[in-house]
């Protein structure tokens, strides 16, 4: 076990340096940050030049990349052309409100889906399998934007009783958690109704049944843990991309999240923060993996992590 | 089973007229019924100013930023030597006065008695510490340098008297002294604790004083109590919240969280104007909007092709159908803001047999294709693309609407001639004279100039930068106006309009023409 977790810490940090050469070399594929900065102004020829050099963007290349990465050993991303501050601090300052988020919408989704996914396959061409589906498929077509703003609509401005934007406390999240939470619920629950169902099929659980167990007993314990594992997988998939590719979410409730960080960075050609920010996601998404992969033994104790098939 | 499936059915009916139901009342007006009488939601905010903004500039220190969206906010918090009213006009700020001694010295007489927000005293020591530091190693990493390269240094005469010694002669150093980059820092206090912390807690003398920055988030402003205009400012705290999205911005106005919504989008402007306690307020912007053409490409390298473009598209039914009336007909690439407009040139009438006539005269075969850029994320300016590419259907013309993202287009394809036939340019001229877009649109070489050459132009933008003698640089501007006129190197549609929601509870508010808010005179009720 602890010999599979150095193999895969050793793993991470071959993803993170192929990471720091494909997002150094993309970012400065997209355009000139200082022309970008410039533009406003009255940017001669000459002056776009000095803040070039003022920025270290005129140094070749390699050079460029060879500094970026002596930073990242230390973990220091350098700093933003446009705030001036470290990258590490900006990224360190949203990483809280990120991870509340991602932790909000989780929680939705895994409440909503689970109790629809399983009584979907439970009860199986009935009625209540037919809504379950239905609540999967709006899940799964409604455009996060649009649910968000109704949200806004129905429950700020016409009921009143929450907040439409900003970061002031526990209320403020949830809005947006229902927003994540109810698209992701749609993929989840179909995803809990199916592997319900493949394990329904299978002979232990006829045997359990035919032991005398009560149904709702046969369900959670032999049939709900033996479908644990795809849903494992995907909610700690998911919870990793939140982390960084909830934008839209977080730019409809001005939710100060890195996903709105990366992307204004984007917009601002800031390489030090896309940069930096990219390789904090990476980082991050490594080890939710990880985690996923190590709580497999525990779900399941035939598999013993390091085993071929979850590397 | 039947019975079953016709339950299904009516299941999933009412399920669609929910649905209807809630995104139809979208689309018109979100609150209709509940707030066209309804009540001022704002209570007990006591004497505090809510404004919900789109953006903030991350950075506060005026020489690492050339935004609007930092001006909106650090006006209230620095002043600069010159200063702009409201209408745009100079007026005196830090300084009493100010005369030439010649045509490269400038003197300024101090205002006696203003301190900055940390109590340190404003006089010819600031002046000197803020153009050295804007002109030293610290200014030339940031966007402001470039702007104020015309300026040699800043000698002291005595502690309320300067000198502002120029490399070469600048017409227009008063307006650019009345822009951000030149706005007055305080040197003790950035010696003290550094250019870093400046960045994130920013002093100057203006009347509020930062008192809380969470970035993205909230800015907090208290009133300044020493400040040096007698009884100003009225309000004692203003609290700006960055809201990105325009929809949500909307929704905290109408449940009173914020007081004024900056940046209302043309489609919300029904809701406002229905909700009775909120007003709709919209001002003229020096940014004009142009579809330039790239005169490098043929057809577009012959003038009648280009004229002939400014005769076939209305631009009068475009400002009227896709931006509602907001927006302002333009004859050349400014506004009428723009000091060096010439408004006895009207803009080219809408007369598409007139087009047509110019497009045989210059021998273009019908079906040609021309290719229009335009930024992907500006949803209104695709409509407009669009209008003008039925507009020049009807002349024979083919129109390909190609799309980019918006800064590789600014900081790349244009630049580089890449950007198709025509592009989408915005220009706001932030001196607020011709010059600055004249120059850099039209002078061979310009970062923005990827094609257009002409020796008369040539010559007029030099002339007029070669004289501090504004009668005389007028009548220059109102020459070259009319030779851009008739050369065309671009499609002048409009010049923009901002939109403001304010909920009636604030009193003497003026929406600004720059997006610098002026909030010493503002109250509440």
């Amino acid at each position: 076990m602890i010999g599979y977790v150095i193999r895969r810490l050793f793993h991470t940090v071959l993803v993170v340096f192929a990471i720091s050469l494909l997002i150094f070399f993309s970012i400065r594929l997209t355009g000139d940050p200082v022309s970008v900065m410039l533009s406003a102004g009255e940017p001669s020829k000459e002056a776009i030049a000095q803040l070039k050099a003022n920025l270290g963007l005129d140094k070749p290349l390699y050079v460029q990349y060879f500094i970026f990465l002596k930073g990242l050993v230390m973990f220091d991303f350098g700093e933003s052309f446009r705030s001036g501050g470290p990258v590490i601090d900006l990224i360190m300052d949203k990483a809280g409100a990120t991870l509340a988020l991602a932790v909000g919408g989780i929680l939705v989704s895994i409440v909503i889906a689970i109790p629809v996914g399983i009584l979907s396959a439970v009860k199986r061409g009935t009625f209540v399998d037919f809504f379950g589906r239905v609540f999967s498929l709006m899940g799964i077509s409604f455009p996060n934007f649009w649910l968000g703003i109704m949200l806004i609509l129905i429950f700020a401005v016409n009921l009143k009783w929450l907040p439409s934007s900003g970061f002031d406390g526990p209320q403020n999240l949830i809005l947006p958690s229902i927003t994540l939470g109810m698209i992701l619920s749609g993929i989840l629950a179909r995803l809990v109704r199916s592997s319900m169902l493949e394990v329904m099929n299978q002979q232990y659980i006829s045997t359990a049944k035919s032991k005398g167990i009560s149904d709702w007993a046969v369900i959670i314990k032999h049939a709900f843990r033996n479908a644990l594992l795809p849903t494992v997988t995907f909610i700690g998939l998911q919870f990793g991309s939140l982390l960084g590719g909830a934008v839209i979410v977080e730019q409809i409730f001005s939710w100060p999240g890195i996903g709105r960080l990366i992307i204004d960075a984007i917009n601002q050609r800031d390489y030090p923060v896309v940069q930096g920010g990219v390789i904090f996601l990476s980082i991050i998404m490594v080890f939710v993996n990880l985690v996923v992969d190590l709580s497999y033994s525990l779900i399941d104790p035939r598999i013993k992590s390091g085993g071929s098939g979850h590397a | 089973m039947r019975k079953k499936s016709s339950i299904l059915l009516t299941l999933m009916l009412v399920f669609a007229l929910v649905l209807t139901a809630c995104s139809s009342k979208t689309e018109t007006s979100p609150t209709e019924s509940s707030k066209k009488n309804a009540a001022n939601p704002v209570k007990d905010r006591k004497n505090e100013l809510v404004i919900g903004v789109s953006a903030e500039p991350q950075n506060w220190d005026p020489i690492d930023v050339f935004l609007l969206d930092w001006s909106t906010i650090a006006t209230s918090v620095f002043e600069g030597l010159v200063d702009r009213t409201l209408d745009l006009e100079l007026q005196p700020g830090l300084a009493k006065s100010w005369k030439y001694l010649d045509d490269k010295t400038l003197q300024f007489k101090l205002r006696e008695g203003v301190k900055f927000h940390d109590g340190e005293p404003f006089n010819a020591d600031a002046v000197k510490f803020t153009f050295d530091r804007l002109l030293g190693e610290e200014g030339q990493k940031g966007p402001q340098y470039s702007n104020y390269s015309s300026i040699d240094k800043v000698e002291i005469v005595d502690e309320y008297t300067v000198n502002l010694k120029l490399k070469v002669k600048d017409p227009v150093i008063l307006t650019k002294l009345a822009g951000y980059g030149a706005v007055i820092v305080p040197p003790k206090y950035i010696k003290e604790k550094g250019d870093e912390n400046f960045n994130n807690n920013p002093v100057g003398t203006g009347p509020f004083k930062m008192t809380s920055y969470k970035r993205d988030q909230e800015i907090v402003l208290e009133k300044n109590p020493d400040y040096w205009k007698e009884g100003l400012p009225k309000l004692d705290k203003v609290v700006f919240k960055v809201i990105p999205e325009a929809s949500t911005r909307l929704a905290e106005l109408q449940t009173g969280k914020i007081d004024i919504m900056k940046r209302v989008e043309v489609s919300q402007a029904k809701t406002v104007k229905e909700t009775a306690f909120l007003e709709l307020r919209d001002v003229g912007t020096p940014t004009a909007f142009a579809l330039r053409f790239d005169v490098a490409k043929k057809p577009l390298d012959n003038k009648l092709v280009r004229q002939a473009i400014n005769y076939a598209v209305d631009k009068d039914a475009i400002i009227k159908e896709i931006l509602s009336g907001y927006g302002k007909p333009i004859s050349t690439f400014q506004s009428d803001l723009s000091f060096g407009n010439n408004p006895d040139l009207k803009p080219y009438p809408y007369d598409p047999e007139k087009a047509k006539e110019l497009i045989k005269q210059a021998g273009v075969k019908e079906g040609t294709s021309l290719d229009v850029m335009i930024p992907g994320n500006d949803g209104n300016f695709k409509e407009i693309a669009q209008a003008v590419s039925f507009y020049l259907e009807e002349i024979g013309l083919k129109v390909n609407i190609k799309t980019a993202d918006g800064t590789t287009m600014n900081s790349d394809l244009i630049p580089q001639g890449k950007a198709g036939h025509m592009y989408r340019q915005g220009w706001g001229g932030w001196t607020l004279d011709f010059d600055n877009t004249a120059y850099l649109m039209y002078h061979e070489g310009e970062f923005w100039n990827p094609s257009f050459k002409d020796e008369k132009v040539e010559r007029l933008l030099t002339a007029q930068r070669n004289t501090v003698d504004q009668k005389e640089r007028e009548k220059i501007f109102k020459e070259l106006t009319e030779i851009l006129y008739d050369l065309a190197p671009e499609l002048n549609l409009y010049s923009a309009v901002d939109l403001y929601a304010v909920n009636k509870r604030v009193q003497n508010f003026q929406p600004p023409h720059e997006d610098r808010l002026r909030l010493e005179e503002v109250s509440v009720k």
